[in-house]
């Protein structure tokens, strides 16, 4: 959700979301509203911003809390244990604060591993962005999970990650990949599916950035069985967020 | 039934899109609810003579009326006026354009005579601003997105063309329209929510075309896109097909 996020327009988007068939979301508080560097503080006003939207509709959002691993063990355990513990977040969200390799991903690993919550943790492909000091590119992520194999982690955006990203990920069986983000490009979901498995994909919308009709139908519009779809667009959820 | 302004037909070396036969792509296209297609031939992106592909693509066309064949033109060849030429006797009289694949700029004094010869010709231009995402292209290759910067400087050197411009987005086209208004754009880049709503308020729904931009993107999803958009139902069917079928006179 973008920041200043009112109870009318989080009410809109899961109103849109349902009529296309989406019934619970995963909500990621405005993460960029700070820069790639939020303090503690600022961490904190994007997760508080989470869970108010949380409490507006508890039967459809679910929050992930934002963190900067860079802020240290100290400050990531503080507000994991504030958010899962406290504020009932079922996963830990990360952005662009630094590489899925860098040491600083240990506490973050140990915090999701100790509250048995997942890590949405933002991919694409840098080969043409050249940014890898504060992104990661599908090799990180998928080396992050390989570390750390009693946490379940989410490498983000199909698309961004492409067929190298899928066959980085294949073999880890503790990473699943969504197919959010980017345009709704074709044979990238087959690929995924071919390599990885229908049990290694999950849907991502990208809301409120992407249409939700557009992204819906990438999954419904690419060949694949009806056992296969219902994991990638709830089954795989389910159980992941222990739904 | 929908008329698609951006399809093409042919094998892409950086995807594994499986390479559709003619039929094969108007099945899919149909069970899309598209029933006729603007289609250019993939291959004549790369090729160093856009002919052997535009005549490839004639021939597996023939028999299936639904797809319209688009042929390309590459006026930064020498033999530029034989390509036009060729382009006015096909069934569309239009030609597609690739600036950046083909190495010039739209805007440039050297193709001032190609754009004149057109319009003397009544050849309708339909110019591909962008086949792929340049943020994961081939890391080989070094194309990237006609810059709407060109695309209106072209627009304004030249304000009795109107072409359609595909693979446009939506900060692409608030940067150009409020200069030129000589131009049609398909809906196959313009992605982000409630896209098309806040499109039309860019520009006119008449100057707006359906395109899936089939086999690159999921048919499925830009229709998708157009039957979730929360246009009028005048505007919709003029996106849909209308407007595609006043351009190229279908």
């Amino acid at each position: 959700m973008r920041g200043g996020c009112t109870k009318a327009a989080a009410a809109r988007f899961a109103g849109e979301a349902r009529s296309r068939g989406v019934v619970r979301m995963v909500c990621l508080g405005d993460v960029l509203a700070f820069g790639a560097q939020p303090t503690e503080p600022q961490v904190r006003v994007i997760n508080d911003e989470t869970a108010r939207i949380g409490r507006w509709l508890p039967d459809t959002f679910i929050g992930f809390c934002a963190l900067n691993p860079r802020l240290g063990e100290r400050a990531v355990m503080r507000e994991v244990e504030r958010c899962v513990g406290g504020l009932g977040f079922r996963g830990i969200k990360l952005e662009i604060s630094n590489n899925a390799r860098e040491p600083c991903m240990k506490p973050v690993m140990r915090a999701a591993e100790k509250w048995g919550v997942p890590v949405l943790q933002h991919t694409w492909s840098m080969t043409n962005i050249r940014k890898r000091n504060l992104h990661s590119d599908p090799e990180d992520t998928a080396a992050l999970a390989r570390r750390h194999p009693n946490v379940q982690v989410i490498m983000a955006h199909l698309t961004g990650c492409g067929y190298r990203g899928v066959l980085e990920a294949k073999g880890v069986d503790n990473l699943v990949v969504d197919t959010s983000g980017g345009y709704p490009e074709a044979a990238i979901l087959d690929f995924a599916l071919e390599h990885l498995g229908a049990d290694h994909v999950v849907y991502g919308s990208d809301l409120p950035i992407r249409e939700t009709a557009i992204t819906l139908a990438r999954i419904t519009g690419t060949a694949m069985s009806a056992d296969e779809r219902a994991k990638i667009l709830y089954g795989n959820a389910r159980r992941i967020l222990k739904l | 039934m929908l008329i698609d302004s951006n399809v093409h037909l042919g094998p892409w070396p950086f995807n594994l899109v499986p390479a559709f036969t003619a039929r094969a792509l108007a099945a899919r296209l149909r069970e899309n609810g598209i029933g006729r297609a603007i289609v250019a031939p993939t291959a004549a992106i790369l090729a160093p003579d856009p002919g052997p592909a535009n005549r490839a693509l004639f021939a597996a066309v023939a028999s299936v009326p639904a797809l319209l064949p688009l042929p390309v033109v590459n006026p930064a060849l020498r033999n530029w006026s034989e390509q036009l030429e060729a382009a006015a006797s096909s069934p569309l009289r239009a030609a597609k354009l690739y600036p950046n694949y083909h190495n010039y700029r739209l805007e440039s004094p050297r193709l001032d005579a190609f754009f004149a010869a057109a319009l003397s010709g009544r050849v309708r231009l339909v110019v591909s601003a962008r086949v792929e995402d340049d943020r994961h292209r081939y890391f080989g290759l070094k194309v990237t997105m006609v810059p709407a910067k060109s695309v209106g400087a072209f627009l304004g050197r030249h304000p009795r063309l109107h072409p359609l411009i595909l693979g446009l987005g939506l900060p692409d086209i608030r940067a150009i329209a409020p200069g030129h208004a000589n131009f049609s754009t398909d809906t196959s880049f313009i992605e982000w929510r409630n896209a098309l709503a806040d499109l039309v308020r860019e520009i006119p729904a008449r100057r707006i075309l359906f395109g899936s931009h089939t086999p690159f993107f999921v048919t499925q999803s830009g229709v998708a896109q157009l039957a979730a958009s929360r246009l009028t139902a005048a505007a919709a069917a003029a996106i849909g097909g209308g407007n595609a079928a006043r351009f190229f006179e279908l």
